[in-house]
């Protein structure tokens, strides 16, 4: 199969163009103003490595950075854990009703950020449904405080908002996965299990890698879910970058831990890459390993 | 053979093997049986059901009625890992993300064999399809005739007791097609391992095989070694698939010691026939192009109707009443399109089939 | 209002992006008796405005604001030049002033100035050198509301810092000069100097703060959130805007209102004209801003709002509940407001607030 490179290649290849015309340009001038400093309500050019000083050298925003990388790829591991069998069901074993089941999945990308988020604060509220569910059960006397406004509750949301890119990423490299090779397989000896390691999760190791790169990125991107469900502690750095942009004015400090954060995301997910293309997993996702 | 017979049991026996998908009954009572060091082939047309026999045998279908046995032993409860056969399958499936020596030592590797004892087999299994040199590349680097050799490599380098071949040249151009034919040939010799091969291409199995299983429509038709199936055809259907044969045909009026005379729309003819031709049932007279000739004083006459060219002779499409015969024309001059020719045959050479056509009155 | 994003949900917000978006950014000059006004969109309703387009000719368009720290950006980024009378939070009109971006007024041009409350009149945020550059416009309280059927007490601030009767059940606005601010209330540090506090007040702030992180269940963002948490009962107290107290209390749910002796956060917006308006356009903004502080104004916004203006020129007309309601019954709760403005070390409060958030 040519799947492995030219599935990348297509997928990412349109994303790289919008990327350099739409982002390269902002994310220069942010590099820019990084260098300098602010004198109350003037960026003064006066060039120096200050402001990276002043985040590498800040245990708050070193560990909201690494909690927003934490985050990224937390959700996608769990988002990877629940789609993989969805994406193999839609693909392999339904055939009537997969267009619906695939727009079905999609509903939570046709709702605003706001309706998905309070919607799950009616679930997830002291007396929410499901908190009063469990009291009715008698499974609790006094309902679950840490069900909302919680890290717990903030990765559900997540999983919920993110896991239609992981689905679908994983869906394409199923529905191109020839049913062939599993019987070629299990000719030559291979049990169920030597199937699934040996062959489907290399073979649909792209889409795993696509769908988590998607997923890793927009969970560090995304700042109101964390505010509006982790509760005291949904503080992401995203957030901090916006208050030092729009209120306290500060965008050299501002563009300093943003180009932090890309530098440490660009990272993280170079290290991916270099681990997995010495797998045959990722030998089949990025071409020759 | 069944067992018991000649005391030897054979290597694969299948008796009364049934398939039925919902309303289709794809295979309907067949019973097969395979002996080592034979290249079999299962010739039909397409939905014939000879892959699904030989998906049967692989494990990938299950089977409705009937039972398999491999050794004397039953092997339908056996999943397909287990058994000791391998398939080499149509579109060849081979693993994308391995190169060519690691598609090949795969089966090998699952057995836990030795590292070095692997990789001295798949060098042999490979260098037995002359891909020695390619064990790097990766599957979509190689040509289909390349893909189809490792494909072979990956099978037999697992020695199996029987090698199932579905369709295996049927994507290939028709050079390599006939280049792969002899390779696929010589290599069942040297490896002296039963091939069970299944295709739509009855030059391709008359090339390849010891023995041919006919089949249509779920049924087995005629099991034979080529020879046999060209020349004594057992009923109309084979006698068409195989031969192009013209076939005339008619109600059989004297049948004995293996002979018999039909009358047909040209008049009574005698020639031997096939077991199961009996008086009174419609038969068919099978004259194979190159047993007409054209000259003076044959028994049938015609209008030709056209000429074509093929090389060594020509055909040539004689309207002779409501039938159209196909004759071989060795002549450098066919004759005029158009003209009135007479026809002749020895019967002694004809063979009269059991059956008629559906359409042929 | 408030300060930052005020009296607004994000949707609201996102309504007015769009309403703004769809009216020209720079509408046709043609006529010289048209002038943009940027806007909070519920200030300008046509009720509001048509006496004064029928009184002087001169059109009024409107350009909505989606938060102060937009408008500023904006302006910043040259946004001012399209614009002939804005509305800035009285807090923040000291980075305007710095960036020069807006002239200073010539009060005989607006005779309803004269008569403005004191505690308006002499603010100094709308001065630099002893000159006039914004005028109060009007203005409303930020403080303690709580749901009074599930808190045995009246809280003051320190509900907020100490004890852990009420854990888990508090919110606090998630806005830096706010939060700060109410932390150096409850502190006792000096209404004078919370603004402009050193190292060590703002080191114990920062203690606070985060003792204060560990009893509340979230920080809200906007001010339909805090409504909806209200009325969920998942927080029974907190720092807050007005709406939710008359919104949940039409409801039914008993609200009450608290305001603390340590002082009450106030929010006042401002009028000012950008550096740059000139000529008739200048004139005709005059005018505008005068009669935004006139009584034909000031009565509709005072049940429309429902806000209080700047000036008392509407008070008496008013029925007593209706003083009540905007907080012009007794004139003495002025003496306890406490003024937010930019504080000296933005970038630092900032920078701590996300520190303790980050604790």
């Amino acid at each position: 199969m040519d799947g492995g490179r030219t599935f990348l290649a297509a997928t990412v290849g349109p994303v790289l163009v919008a990327l350099i015309v739409l982002c390269l340009a902002p994310l220069g001038v942010l590099l820019v103003v990084s260098f300098f400093r602010v004198d109350f309500v003037s960026i003064v050019p006066d060039p120096s490595l200050h402001n990276y000083a002043q985040v590498l050298s800040s245990g708050s925003y070193r560990y909201l950075i690494a909690k927003a990388l934490m985050s990224g790829a937390t959700i996608a591991a769990i988002t990877a854990v629940i789609a993989y069998p969805v994406a193999f069901f839609i693909a392999k074993r339904i055939r009537e009703v997969k267009a619906a089941l695939l727009t079905a999945l999609l509903i939570p990308l046709y709702t605003g950020d706001l309706v998905r988020i309070f919607a799950w604060r009616l679930i997830l509220g002291r007396e929410g449904v499901l908190n009063s569910f469990l009291i009715w059960t008698g499974a609790i006397d006094r309902p679950i405080e840490t069900l909302l406004f919680s890290p717990t509750a903030t990765t559900i949301v997540l999983v919920y908002n993110y896991l239609p890119f992981m689905v679908l990423g994983l869906w394409l490299s199923f529905e191109t996965l020839d049913d062939h090779l599993f019987e070629a397989a299990a000719d030559l000896g291979a049990g169920r299990t030597t199937i699934l390691l040996r062959l489907v999760l290399p073979l649909t190791a792209p889409g795993l890698v696509a769908g988590a790169l998607m997923v890793f990125a927009l969970v560090v991107g995304d700042f109101i879910t964390p505010q509006l469900i982790g509760g005291a502690s949904g503080v992401t750095v995203i957030s901090a970058i916006a208050d030092l942009f729009g209120a306290a004015f500060d965008w050299p400090l501002g563009s300093a831990i943003a180009w932090t954060l890309l530098v440490a995301m660009v990272g993280v997910v170079a290290a991916v890459v270099v681990i997995l293309g010495r797998t045959p997993w990722g030998s089949a996702a990025f071409g020759r390993g | 053979m069944a067992p018991g017979e000649g005391g030897q049991a054979p290597l694969l026996a299948g008796r009364g093997l049934h398939k039925r998908y919902g309303a289709v009954h794809a295979v309907r009572g067949v019973d097969i049986s395979l002996s080592t060091d034979r290249y079999v082939t299962l010739l039909g047309p397409s939905g014939c059901g000879k892959t699904t026999i030989l998906r049967m045998i692989g494990g990938f279908e299950t089977v409705t009625a009937g039972v398999i046995a491999l050794d004397g032993r039953p092997l339908l409860d056996t999943p397909p890992s287990r058994r000791p056969v391998n398939t080499v399958f149509q579109s060849y499936a081979l693993f994308p993300h391995l190169n060519v020596a690691d598609n090949v030592a795969f089966g090998l590797a699952l057995r836990r064999l030795p590292r070095d004892e692997i990789a001295r087999r798949v060098a042999e299994a490979l260098q037995m399809v002359r891909m020695d040199s390619m064990g790097a590349r990766r599957p979509r680097e190689l040509s289909g005739g390349q893909q189809q050799r490792v494909a072979l490599a990956r099978a037999i380098v697992n020695r199996p007791r029987l090698l199932l071949l579905d369709e295996p040249l049927s994507a290939l151009d028709r050079k390599m097609r006939k280049e792969m034919q002899i390779e696929l040939k010589d290599l069942q010799r040297r490896l002296g391992l039963a091939f069970l091969h299944v295709t739509h291409d009855q030059e391709e199995a008359f090339a390849l095989s010891d023995s041919i299983i006919v089949m249509n429509h779920g049924v087995i038709e005629q099991e034979g070694d080529p020879e046999t199936i060209y020349r004594r055809p057992s009923n109309a259907y084979v006698a068409d698939f195989i031969g192009g044969s013209n076939l005339v045909a008619g109600k059989v009026v004297a049948c004995a010691g293996g002979e018999a005379t039909l009358e047909t729309a040209f008049g009574p003819a005698r020639a031997p026939c096939a077991p199961g031709v009996a008086v009174g049932r419609r038969a068919s007279l099978c004259l194979r192009p190159e047993q007409l000739v054209i000259g003076v004083g044959g028994s049938l006459g015609g209008t030709v109707r056209h000429t074509v060219f093929q090389g060594a002779d020509w055909l040539v499409e004689v309207a002779a009443g409501s039938a159209a015969l196909r004759v071989r024309c060795p002549d450098e001059e066919p004759p005029a399109v158009g003209g009135a020719v007479s026809l002749r045959y020895d019967p002694a050479k004809a063979w009269i089939a059991d059956g008629a056509l559906a359409g042929d009155a | 209002m408030a300060i930052g994003l005020r009296r607004r949900d994000f949707l609201a917000a996102a309504g007015a992006t769009v309403a703004g978006a769809a009216l020209p950014w720079s509408p046709a000059r043609a006529a010289s008796t048209e002038i943009v006004w940027s806007t909070w969109n519920n200030l300008g309703l046509p009720d509001y405005i048509d006496p004064f387009t029928k009184e002087t000719g001169i059109k009024v368009d409107q350009t909505y604001i989606t938060t102060d720290d937009e408008q500023f950006a904006r302006f910043k980024a040259g946004g001012a030049a399209d614009v002939d009378v804005f509305v800035p939070g009285q807090w923040e009109m000291s980075r305007y002033i710095a960036s020069n971006l807006v002239q200073p007024l010539d009060l005989r041009k607006i005779p309803n100035a004269a008569h403005m409350y004191p505690v308006f009149r002499d603010n100094a945020l709308n001065k630099k050198d002893g000159i006039q550059y914004s005028l109060p416009y009007y203005w409303g309280i930020n403080t303690i509301v709580y749901r009074a059927d599930l808190m045995d007490e009246k809280p003051d601030w320190s509900v907020f810092f100490k004890g852990d009767k009420y854990k888990g059940k508090l919110a606090m606005r998630d806005y830096a000069v706010e939060g700060i601010m109410i932390a150096a209330l409850y502190l006792g540090i000096p209404q004078t100097e919370i603004f402009s506090m050193d190292d060590r007040q703002l080191a114990e702030c920062k203690k606070a703060l985060i003792a204060e992180k560990a009893l509340l269940r979230t920080y809200w963002t906007s001010i339909a959130d805090l409504t909806n948490l209200f009325a969920t009962g998942e927080v029974v107290c907190a720092f807050s805007w007005l709406p939710p107290y008359y919104d949940l209390t039409k409801r039914g749910i008993k609200m009450a209102l608290s305001l603390p002796k340590e002082g009450v956060p106030s929010w006042c917006d401002v009028l000012a004209i950008p550096a740059g308006v000139e000529g008739e356009r200048l004139e005709a903004a005059y005018k505008l801003v005068n009669y935004l502080l006139g009584p034909e104004y000031g009565l509709k916004l005072a049940y429309g709002g429902p806000y209080a203006q700047s000036t008392d020129l509407v008070r008496d007309k008013l029925p007593p509940e209706q003083q009540e309601r905007i907080f012009i019954k007794d004139p003495a709760v002025m003496d306890s407001f406490v003024w937010p403005q930019i504080p000296r070390r933005y970038n630092e409060w900032v920078t701590m607030w996300n520190e303790v958030k980050a604790s």
